[in-house]
């Protein structure tokens, strides 16, 4: 008991005057007070939780800065994965949205009942070059994100956003090369969705 | 008739679930659901016909015997023995 007791009184003496200035970096680093005083307090908590790894002879503050950084990088990190997630999602409704407007335009039967290798291969090759790899390794070559990813040196991530968002330009390419030819006629038979392709 | 709120979370996965890479209840969730959405059904069947095109545009190389000869040359110059 008084173990815990000296624990948090040298705690509360050596961390909890420098809060003002751990303010001051935490406005820094996340550009709003809100945002700063949750940082704080994450700060705080950490450094309460690993207050043993602490060298009582050395700078504090400085520590306590140091957690701060990593608490906002690790955080920044995470919304950042969510804001890929929440666009990759956003790319499938695209494609929803793509499906509608090839039923609208008598074109529903576009991918099952025509020829369309030349218009594919000349769409795939007007995309822009890191939207062009993902999807000629993924899609034409059959690779999986993690093959695509190591191939090209970037994140899984990456690859699921560039590869949806290239998905989507050769949708809409091939749909306005569609529209353009005349190919608009009654619908055409429908196809079981196949899972697993990059499993 | 299939939730509206259901649709979009199931529509949200459409690239993940056709590439095979949703977790296993996602997947049964999704499964069951275009069982009785025939419009979400359709938005899957779409892309994957999609998919099925792009995979097919693949244009085949033709086999170059040059080329390989020059390469299995290459390799035997390091030590290659090219086994029957």
């Amino acid at each position: 008991m008084a173990a815990a007791e000296a624990h948090d009184r040298a705690f509360a003496d050596a961390a909890l005057p420098h809060l003002p200035a751990l303010k001051r970096v935490a406005i820094a680093l996340t550009g709003n007070e809100a945002d700063a005083d949750d940082l704080v307090q994450e700060t705080f908590l950490r450094a309460y939780r690993h207050w043993n790894t602490f060298a009582p002879a050395s700078d504090c503050r400085r520590w306590l800065s140091t957690i701060c950084r990593n608490a906002f990088l690790e955080q920044r990190r995470r919304e950042s994965r969510s804001t890929a997630v929440e666009d990759q999602e956003l790319e499938s409704l695209a494609a929803a949205r793509l499906h509608n407007h090839a039923r609208a335009s008598g074109v529903d039967h576009l991918f099952t009942r025509l020829d369309l290798g030349p218009a594919i291969s000349q769409a795939i090759a007007s995309l822009e070059p890191i939207f062009r790899d993902v999807v000629v390794l993924a899609d034409v070559e059959g690779f999986t994100y993690e093959e695509v990813a190591e191939a090209l040196g970037v994140p899984i991530g990456t690859v699921r956003s560039r590869l949806y968002r290239a998905r989507r330009q050769l949708q809409e390419a091939l749909l306005a090369y569609a529209i353009d030819a005349g190919f608009a006629s009654a619908r055409g038979p429908e196809t079981p969705p196949a899972p697993n392709r990059h499993g | 008739m299939p939730e509206r709120s259901n649709c979009e979370a199931v529509v949200r996965q459409l690239w993940p679930y056709l590439d095979g890479v949703v977790d296993e209840s996602m997947r049964e969730r999704i499964i069951a659901h275009l069982e009785m959405c025939a419009t979400c059904k359709s938005h899957f069947d779409f892309a994957n016909a999609f998919l099925e095109a792009v995979a097919r545009s693949r244009s085949d190389v033709p086999a170059d015997e040059e080329l390989r000869t020059r390469v299995v040359q290459a390799l035997s110059a390091e030590g290659f023995k090219l086994s029957a």
